[in-house]
């Protein structure tokens, strides 16, 4: 039987009508659209469906969706405020923290869950902690690389992000204009 | 010389094209792609690994409500399909092979109605006596796979390069022993998934999170009895590929028949236990049998190598597979006399297939451990052993490689400095010891006809950006963003002015997709000559507007001028523009293929196999704990030539994530079969590294210049998944005195060995 509830995300309420049964992972995806938070391997085991309720880690697989009602949940479309970047993706691509990206939202959703607890990790605290998320493709030497360099603040201040430019250039009826000759 | 001084946007510390995406959780992976209608589709798999279907009744589950279709091999046009055999359908017919095979499927309005459905369907099975391993399976007697296969025999070679007998009788000191290596999962952390719809008027178009788009659907085609046109693949973004999803398994073809009979499009994802059971086509299980005869000074003069390699249930790639098993290693040394013999049977287990390194992982883990037993038998350094084998530019492998650039002496003095191999050698501590080996892998391969090319087009856009069109397989490795490099770089525009599109059949030319570690030298050599045939309208129009030669026009930084007279430019923008909207006036865009100078191998598997090789070096430095058997890997250090290096970024990537499946394949991972019954198909038991199992490493790139490569470039992406394994075992050997002989090398199995070595004495 579908019951009502309210579920926040990212500072957001949302009403859903939902089964019981249903995983906040389902829900996050299915019902409210969210696909940033990912499923990897079902079982608790890969991380890749990390989100923070309350300010823990858990992993939406394993989370009933009505347990939920009445905590704050984040998700990783909640990290970018205005298209600026949270530090920690802006770290994963300066220092190329991910291959593939199925499992970057829940790599950077679990960094976030630390350093929000704890903003000064050591390096061994770090691969400790990370290690509950998986990743096959970038061998974690560059993950790691990326959360200790927002924990040592390594990041470019000035760094640009390959970003369309939401302005054009051109006017959009200039571009039929003849060109000139230029001699 | 690799001079990326020179260049400004190849080999410059770019970030990836994709990475705004990636990191907001933005890019749309297969299981995010959602058309209005969609099904969810689900999957009767066999429980048995070799039975007889004597009927299959659906009535119920198509009469439970929300169900829109169920399907079985009776939908089908029952055409048996394959890589190099065509030995699968789509859905079994008459019986099944392995535990997990496709027996029926069904699509329904939700996955809990789909689910049920799948439990209604009624099968009634004969369960056959099943064969296990591959030298049972040779057996006179044994239960049949493939009635027309006797034996189970898939595939023999044989065969023999200048005078193997005499090669031996010419060695000083001859080392024999037999290595056997274990089937690894991709363990990708998307699993394979399609959404698939057809169209009354007869099209498929399917959504695949593929590696190698054409040749999907060239399979797909075929199985499904209708022209490549009817079939249009689009890429959804690829949750990593490793070779698991080169399209050798059934999850497209399902649900596109699904699709067809529900006349909805259906989504069907692998579940993890479904990709483990019957997704992604593992590696090829081998038992390899080394003789190799030594002249006393530590060339090698004699190699004679016997592979037993486990097909499973179907082919897929397991014959060329295991042809490079057998063959590849031989252009890493400088060999005269070889012998090759290989056996590939089938069982009643999972088809094997395509994994990162295809078959080389298996040789080397073999082969780089035999070199080692011979460099202890003749008292020499392991590392000099590879420093009087190595291959050179030039070297001509004895099945016909051509080596046209090799940096092998220099990685082998880049790994001896970065592990400080003499003084750690001079200074034994207990229990410790180092290890390496040496690797070669291909920069693409051909073997699928005679063809090994790529193609690309690149429009510009009345921005002035350029967009590249190509069909190859983006599956995570980054390949695009070399691409856009390659691209900017001959087009003398910056990176950011350059896009890439997925590919999709439809739109994009053909190209052979993601393997062989072929992308950055063939796609990039195709990427760069579009860019030429580009610049040649841009500048050709440029030169009207400038009143100038064609000629005597250059590009930097997105503004074309007379050499010499940078003053007068004129942005790309200017010149697209003007070339558009004018009478007679037409886009700029621009087409480049590029296909390897390799030779395909004859029928004696004499040829060419590439158009480039590349080379690598790892050592290692562990400790083995003597009470636990519990290895520690102290150091790692990596050197790779892979020529001029253009993805910086990605590149380093590569071998880091290499050396992380190298690591899993040696010491932690295989999927546990017990009488075709898989036992561990899930993350918390068949376990991949983490963050913490990943050693100190160091790593660096040789100086190296591949002739015919794009701006000097050769491929990487499976060069460092190849040696590990050996380079650890070499190294528990130095530290410990014992040889675990087959993967993967658990505490365990080093506590038993550490048991027996008294005894041998």
């Amino acid at each position: 039987m579908k019951r009502s509830l309210i579920l926040n995300v990212n500072g957001e309420e949302h009403e859903v009508e939902i089964e019981p049964n249903r995983l906040l992972l389902q829900v996050l995806r299915d019902t409210l659209g969210l696909t940033g938070t990912k499923e990897g391997c079902s079982i608790g085991v890969c991380g890749a469906c990390s989100v923070i309720i309350d300010g823990r880690l858990v992993s939406s697989c394993l989370t009933l969706a009505a347990g939920c009602a009445g905590k704050k949940i984040e998700t990783i479309e909640g990290l970018a405020k205005d298209g600026k970047l949270h530090p920690l993706q802006q770290a994963f691509i300066e220092y190329g923290g991910f291959q593939c990206g199925i499992c970057t939202p829940g790599q950077i959703m679990a960094a976030k869950a630390l350093l929000d607890e704890n903003p000064k990790p050591s390096e061994e605290e770090v691969k400790e902690w990370m290690s509950g998320n998986l990743c096959r493709c970038t061998g974690y030497y560059k993950i790691l690389d990326s959360v200790m360099a927002v924990v040592n603040g390594k990041t470019d201040p000035n760094y640009t992000f390959r970003k369309r430019e939401t302005t054009a250039k051109i006017q959009s009826l200039d571009v039929y204009k003849p060109v000139a000759k230029t001699s | 010389m690799a001079k990326t001084e020179k260049y400004s946007v190849v080999g410059q510390r770019v970030q990836r094209v994709e990475g705004f995406d990636k990191v907001t959780g933005e890019s749309k992976f297969i299981a995010d792609i959602q058309l209005p209608g969609t099904l969810i589709g689900r999957v009767l798999r066999s429980p048995y690994p070799h039975a007889r279907i004597h009927r299959i009744d659906t009535s119920k589950a198509a009469k439970l409500s929300g169900v829109r279709a169920v399907v079985t091999a009776e939908d089908t046009i029952k055409r048996p399909w394959g890589a190099f055999f065509a030995d699968q359908y789509i859905l079994s017919v008459g019986k099944t092979r392995y535990v997990g095979e496709e027996v029926a499927a069904v699509a329904a309005i939700d996955p809990d109605i789909a689910e049920e459905a799948i439990d209604l369907i009624e099968v009634d099975w004969e369960p056959l006596p099943g064969v296990f391993d591959a030298e049972e399976a040779m057996k006179d007697g044994a239960p049949l796979v493939h009635e027309d296969k006797p034996n189970n025999i898939a595939m023999q070679m044989d065969l023999e390069r200048g005078n193997i007998a005499q090669a031996f009788a010419e060695s000083d000191v001859i080392v024999e022993d037999t290595f056997t290596s274990m089937p690894q999962w991709h363990c990708s952390i998307e699993t394979i998934g399609s959404v698939a719809e057809y169209s009354t008027s007869g099209k498929y178009t399917i959504y695949m999170n593929t590696q190698t788009l054409f040749n999907a659907r060239y399979r797909i085609a075929t199985a499904l009895g209708v022209p490549e046109s009817n079939v249009r693949i689009i890429q959804s973004a690829v949750g990593g590929g490793f070779g698991g999803k080169s399209c050798d398994d059934n999850n497209a073809l399902v649900a596109a028949v699904l699709a067809k009979k529900a006349g909805k499009p259906v989504k069907l994802i692998n579940s993890r236990e479904e990709e483990f059971l019957a997704g992604c086509r593992p590696r090829v299980f081998m038992k390899i049998n080394v003789r190799l005869g030594f002249k006393k000074n530590g060339r090698i003069r004699a190699k004679h190598i016997k592979v037993i390699a486990d097909n499973g249930a179907y082919s897929a790639k397991a014959p060329a597979i295991t042809g490079v098993a057998a063959m590849r290693h031989d252009t890493c040394y400088k060999y005269t006399d070889v012998k090759t013999e290989a056996l590939l049977v089938y069982t009643n287990k999972i088809p094997t297939g395509a994994f990162r390194g295809f078959g080389n992982p298996s040789a080397e883990w073999a082969v780089e451990q035999a070199i080692d037993l011979g460099a202890h038998e003749l008292g020499i350094d392991p590392i000099e052993i590879a420093r009087i084998n190595a291959a050179e530019t030039g070297y001509v492998s004895p099945h016909g490689n051509r080596v046209t650039s090799c940096e092998l002496k220099q990685c082998l003095d880049m790994a001896e400095r970065m592990i400080e191999w003499k003084a750690k050698r001079a200074a034994k501590r207990p229990n410790t010891g180092l290890g390496l080996a040496c690797t070669v892998h291909v920069s693409g391969k051909r073997h699928f006809g005679d063809y090994d090319g790529s193609s690309a087009t690149i429009k510009i856009n009345e921005d002035g950006k350029a967009l590249i069109l190509s069909g190859e397989g983006e599956c995570g490795q980054g390949v695009h963003t070399a691409m856009c490099q390659i691209a900017a770089e001959e087009l003398g525009v910056a990176i950011e002015d350059v896009e890439i599109s997925r590919a999709d059949t439809d739109l994009t030319t053909f190209c052979l997709g993601a393997f062989a570690s072929r992308l950055t030298y063939v796609s990039g050599n195709a990427v760069k000559n579009a860019a030429t045939n580009v610049k040649e309208q841009l500048f050709e129009q440029a030169a009207e507007m400038l009143e100038a030669n064609p000629q005597d026009l250059m590009s930097r930084d997105g503004k074309i001028f007379v050499q010499g007279a940078e003053g007068k430019s004129l942005t790309v923008s200017d010149v697209a523009r003007a070339r558009l909207f004018r009478h007679n006036g037409a886009p700029i865009v621009g087409s480049g293929s590029f296909d390897a100078d390799s030779v395909l191998p004859d029928s004696t598997r004499f040829g060419n196999e590439s158009g480039a090789y590349n080379y690598g070096v790892q050592a290692a430095e562990v400790h083995v704990d003597p009470d636990t058997g519990q290895v520690k890997i102290l150091n790692f250090v990596i050197a790779s030539d892979c020529g001029t290096v253009i993805y910086p970024l990605g590149a380093e990537g590569q071998v880091e994530g290499g050396l992380a499946q190298g690591i899993g394949y040696a010491l932690t991972e295989g999927l546990q079969i017990d009488e075709g019954k898989p036992i561990n198909p899930n993350f918390s038991d068949y376990r991949i590294p983490s963050m913490r199992d990943m050693p100190p490493l160091q790593h660096a790139f040789a100086d190296s210049y591949e002739p015919t490569g794009p701006f000097g470039a050769k491929g990487l992406g499976e060069l460092n998944m190849d040696p590990t394994a050996a380079v650890i075992n070499n190294a528990i050997f130095e530290a410990v005195g014992v040889r675990v002989k087959t993967l993967p090398i658990t505490p365990e199995k080093i506590l038993r060995a550490l048991k027996e070595k008294p005894r041998e004495k």
